[in-house]
C-alpha cells in the first residue's frame, strides 16, 4: 500500500485548499450580486456550480478507491 | 535516453500532407465571415455554445498536451491527468465575475480594460506583461510541435549535393513559417472553424490510441495488472519527487495555471466573447471543464501509460529509456499501422497549429487594440473613413501576426533548454501569470483596489519574483511544502505559491495604505520642487530596480532595495495618476454588473423571459438599421422597442455562423415576417426562403 503523501493527503489538500477557493467564489458572486438567486436561471447555474465541485470530488476519490482497491 | 529518427512510412506522409491541406481549404472557406477587424477577431459574438465548447477543446488539448501529458504519463502514471481535472474552483469566479464583464464593457482585449478600471500607465504595464505572455505560449506550441515532428524525420539529408543537417530550431522555423501563413489568411471565424473539426478528430485520434494500445497489450485487465499501484493513483505523491508532485503543480497549475488560462489567455477569452451572449459563454465553459477536460485528460495521456506498460512487457519494442517527450510519437508508430500513424500524426500536429493560430489572432488583437490604436491616435491628425481604417487595421494586424510568429520562433530558445516540455511550460506559468493574474482578480472583484494597487503589484511584485529565481533558497523554500531544492528543478511549480503570495502582498499592503499616502503626497506637493523631486524619485527607483535584476547585492540589501522600490512606486503612481474610484469602478467591477448590462444596451434591462419565434426575412429600404417584427411575435418574445435581439439561421447545426445582433424597432401587423436591412443580410449571411430564428437578448 503506498504512503498516506501518496494517496489521500494529496485528495484532501486538493479539496480542502481548492474548496476553499470555490466556497469564496461563491460567496463572492453572491455577495456582490454577480448571481442573483431570484432569477431561474441563475438559481440553475448555481446548483450546476454546486454538482461540479461534488462531481469532481467523486471522481478522485472513485479512482483512488480504484487504485488501492481493485 | 534513446532518441528516435524517420520513424513512419511514405504512406503517413502522404496522409499527413493530405490532411493539411484539407484543413487549410475547410478553414480558409470560412475566411469569407470576415467583413471587419471585429470579425476577425471575435468572430463577431454569434456563435453557439456547442460549437465553441468543441472548438476550445482542440486550442487547450492541441497546444502542448499530447506530448507533455503523454510524457508525464509514461514517467508517473495515471496522475498526468490532475492538471485537466482542477480547473473547476475559479469558475464561479469566472462565469459570474470575469466573463460578463469583458462581454458587457465591450473591451477588447485585457489592456483595455485596465485602462478603464486604473489608467492608461497600466494599461501599458498590462501590455507589456501580457504580450510576454502571450509570445511565451506560442513558443511553447511551436517547441513542441518541433519535438512531435522531429522523430518522423531523418537526422540529416541530402540537397543539391550538401548534406543539411535537421535541427530542433531549423524545423521550427519551417513550421512558424507554414502557421504564419495560414493565421494571416483566416482570422477567428477560420481558427473556431477548423478547431472545431480538429477537436472531434483529436479526441477520436486519442480514443483510437487507448483502444489500439488495449488491443496491443491483449485487454484491458492486462494493461490494469501490468501497472503497479503508485502509477494508477489519479494524484501524484504530495511533495517528491521534485519534477512532478502534486502540491507543487496544485499551485502552478490549478491555481495560477487555472486563473491565468480563465482570466488572461486572450485566445480562449475571444472564443467566450465570440458566443451570441453571456449565458453560451458560461455553457460552453462549464461543459468543456464537466466533460472534455476529463475526455481530453485520458486522450492526451493515455500514449504514455500504453507506453509504459509495453516498456514493462517488451522493453525492446519501448525502452524504458524513450525520451519522454518522444514517447507519444513512439508508441502511437508502435501500436497503429502505416496511414493510421499518418492520421495520428496529421491530428496532433495540425491541432498544435490551431493553438498556436488562436494565439497569434489574439496578439494581434492585442497589438491592434493596445499598442496600433493609441499610438496612431497620439502619432496621426489625419480623418479616416470607418472603412479605410478598418481595412488598414486589418493589415497591421497581418504584419503583426507575422512579426510575432518571428518573436514565438526566438521564445523556443530559452524553453528548449528544459527537459521536457512540461517542466518548460510550468516554469513559464508560474513566472507570468502571478502579476496579471493578481491585478485583474483584485481588479474585479475589489472595488478598493487602485491604480496605484496594481502598478505597485506590477513593479513589486515583479521585483520579488525576480528575488526568488536569485535565492530561491530560502525565499521559496519557505513555502515549498517541503520539496527538495535541486538546482535542475529550481523550484518551477511551488515558486508560483511564492510568486503569488510575494504579488498578493504588495497589493494588499498598497491597498490598505491608501489613506497615508493620500496624505504623504498632500506634504510632498507642498514643497516649492515637488516636481523635480517625483521625477528624481522615478529615475531611482528604476535603478534600484535594475539591481534586483542583475542581483546587484545580498539577500538582505535586495530586500531592503525591495522595500524602497515599492514604496517610490506607490509615491511616484499617487503623484503622477489621478484615480477616482467611483468613476474607475462603475460598470467594471463585479459589484456594479447590473450597470454594466445597462451601459452595454443604452438603457434599461428587460429581463422578462420570453420564447423564441421562427420568421420569414424581407428586406426594407431607409436608413432605419433596427429590425421590425410584427406585434404578436414582439409580444411572444415580451420584447420593446430599444431592446437587444438576436437573429440567426433557423438551422440549429449551424452554430450560430449565420447570424446578426440587431435592435427591436417599430413593430408591424404581418405575423411570422421580420423586416431586415441589407447589410443585416450580408452580416448575417441570409439565404432567400430559409426561416430564421429569433430571440430576445436582453
Amino acid at each position: 500500500m503506498p504512503p498516506f503523501e501518496q494517496t489521500w493527503l494529496p485528495f484532501f489538500y486538493l479539496y480542502g485548499v481548492g474548496g476553499i477557493f470555490f466556497l469564496s467564489g461563491m460567496i463572492v458572486i453572491r455577495k456582490t450580486g454577480g448571481i442573483n438567486l431570484e432569477k431561474r436561471r441563475h438559481r440553475y447555474w448555481w446548483w450546476v456550480l454546486i454538482f461540479g465541485f461534488f462531481y469532481f470530488v467523486l471522481i478522485h476519490a472513485a479512482l483512488t478507491f480504484a487504485a488501492l482497491y481493485l | 535516453m534513446e532518441t528516435y529518427n524517420s520513424i513512419g512510412t511514405s504512406t503517413d506522409w502522404i496522409v499527413m500532407i493530405v490532411y493539411f491541406i484539407g484543413i487549410m481549404v475547410f478553414g480558409s472557406y470560412f475566411g469569407k465571415y470576415n467583413r471587419t477587424t471585429t470579425d476577425f477577431f471575435f468572430g463577431g459574438r454569434r456563435f453557439a455554445w456547442w460549437l465553441i465548447a468543441m472548438s476550445i477543446v482542440a486550442t487547450g488539448v492541441g497546444s502542448h498536451s499530447f506530448i507533455k501529458y503523454s510524457a508525464k504519463g509514461f514517467e508517473a502514471g495515471f496522475s498526468s491527468t490532475m492538471t485537466y481535472m482542477n480547473d473547476w474552483f475559479f469558475l464561479p469566479f469566472f462565469i459570474f465575475g470575469w466573463l460578463p464583464i469583458i462581454v458587457y464593457t465591450k473591451i477588447r482585449s485585457i489592456p483595455e480594460y485596465f485602462e478603464k478600471r486604473f489608467s492608461p500607465a497600466t494599461r501599458f504595464l498590462a501590455t507589456i506583461l501580457l504580450l510576454l505572455y502571450m509570445i511565451g505560449y506560442v513558443g511553447i506550441g511551436f517547441l513542441t510541435m518541433g519535438k512531435a515532428i522531429i522523430p518522423l524525420l531523418p537526422p540529416s539529408f541530402e540537397l543539391f549535393g550538401v548534406q543539411i543537417q535537421i535541427t530542433l530550431m531549423g524545423l521550427v522555423v519551417v513550421i512558424a513559417f507554414i502557421v504564419g501563413i495560414y493565421i494571416t489568411y483566416g482570422g477567428q471565424t477560420a481558427v473556431i472553424f477548423t478547431d472545431l473539426a480538429q477537436g472531434f478528430i483529436l479526441i477520436f485520434a486519442g480514443a483510437l490510441i487507448f483502444t489500439l494500445g488495449i488491443s496491443y497489450l491483449g485487454g484491458f485487465d492486462i494493461f490494469w495488472d501490468l501497472l503497479p499501484t503508485e502509477w494508477k493513483l489519479p494524484l501524484a505523491n504530495f511533495n517528491e519527487p521534485p519534477g512532478f508532485n502534486f502540491v507543487g503543480i496544485f499551485w502552478q497549475d490549478g491555481v495560477a495555471g487555472s486563473v491565468g488560462f480563465l482570466f488572461m489567455n486572450m485566445g480562449l477569452l475571444m472564443r467566450f466573447m465570440s458566443c451570441k451572449s453571456v449565458d453560451e459563454g458560461r455553457k460552453a465553459a462549464a461543459f468543456n471543464i464537466l466533460f472534455m477536460l476529463p475526455i481530453s485528460a485520458i486522450v492526451v495521456g493515455n500514449a504514455g501509460w500504453i507506453g509504459k506498460a509495453i516498456s514493462l512487457i517488451s522493453p525492446a519494442v519501448v525502452s524504458p529509456n524513450t525520451d519522454p517527450d518522444a514517447i507519444f510519437v513512439v508508441v502511437a508508430n508502435v501500436i497503429s499501422h502505416p496511414g493510421v500513424f499518418g492520421f495520428i500524426m496529421a491530428a496532433l500536429t495540425a491541432a498544435l497549429m490551431s493553438t498556436v493560430d488562436t494565439l497569434l489572432n489574439a496578439i494581434a488583437a492585442i497589438y491592434i487594440n493596445d499598442v496600433h490604436r493609441p499610438a496612431k491616435k497620439w502619432l496621426s491628425k489625419k480623418t479616416q473613413t470607418w472603412k479605410e481604417e478598418d481595412r488598414q487595421e486589418l493589415f497591421s494586424a497581418r504584419i503583426a501576426t507575422a512579426f510575432f510568429t518571428i518573436l514565438g520562433v526566438l521564445a523556443v530558445i530559452p524553453f528548449s533548454a528544459f527537459p521536457t516540455v512540461y517542466e518548460a511550460h510550468g516554469y513559464f506559468h508560474s513566472t507570468l501569470t502571478p502579476p496579471l493574474v493578481v491585478g485583474i482578480f483584485f481588479g474585479i472583484f475589489w472595488r478598493r483596489f487602485t491604480n496605484t494597487a496594481v502598478m505597485s503589484t506590477f513593479v513589486g511584485g515583479v521585483a520579488l519574483m525576480v528575488l526568488g529565481m536569485h535565492y530561491p533558497v530560502p525565499l521559496i523554500q519557505i513555502f515549498a511544502h517541503g520539496t527538495e531544492y535541486v538546482p535542475e528543478h529550481p523550484y518551477i511549480y511551488i515558486g508560483a505559491l511564492y510568486n503569488l503570495v510575494a504579488c498578493v502582498l504588495v497589493a494588499v499592503l498598497t491597498t490598505l495604505t491608501q489613506n497615508h499616502q493620500q496624505k504623504l503626497i498632500k506634504q510632498i506637493k507642498k514643497m516649492p520642487n515637488h516636481r523635480f523631486i517625483m521625477i528624481s524619485v522615478s529615475i531611482a527607483a528604476s535603478i534600484l530596480f535594475a539591481m534586483i535584476i542583475f542581483n546587484l547585492g545580498s539577500l538582505p540589501v535586495l530586500l531592503g532595495v525591495i522595500i524602497i522600490l515599492i514604496f517610490f512606486i506607490i509615491i511616484v503612481s499617487d503623484y503622477f495618476f489621478d484615480y477616482n474610484e467611483a468613476e474607475k469602478t462603475d460598470g467594471l467591477t463585479v459589484w456594479s454588473l447590473a450597470k454594466t448590462k445597462e451601459y452595454f444596451k443604452g438603457s434599461k434591462i428587460n429581463d422578462a423571459e420570453g420564447e423564441k419565434v421562427k420568421v420569414c426575412w424581407r428586406t426594407k429600404s431607409g436608413e432605419d438599421e433596427t429590425i421590425n417584427f410584427s406585434t404578436t411575435d414582439m409580444a411572444k418574445m415580451k420584447a420593446n422597442i430599444g431592446d437587444l435581439v438576436y437573429l440567426s439561421d433557423a438551422r440549429n447545426w449551424l452554430g450560430g455562423l449565420k447570424s446578426v445582433h440587431s435592435v427591436y424597432g417599430e413593430p408591424h401587423s404581418e405575423s411570422g415576417i421580420v423586416y431586415v436591412t441589407e447589410e443585416h443580410i450580408k452580416q448575417g449571411q441570409f439565404i432567400q426562403n430559409k426561416l430564421l430564428s429569433a430571440e430576445k437578448e436582453m
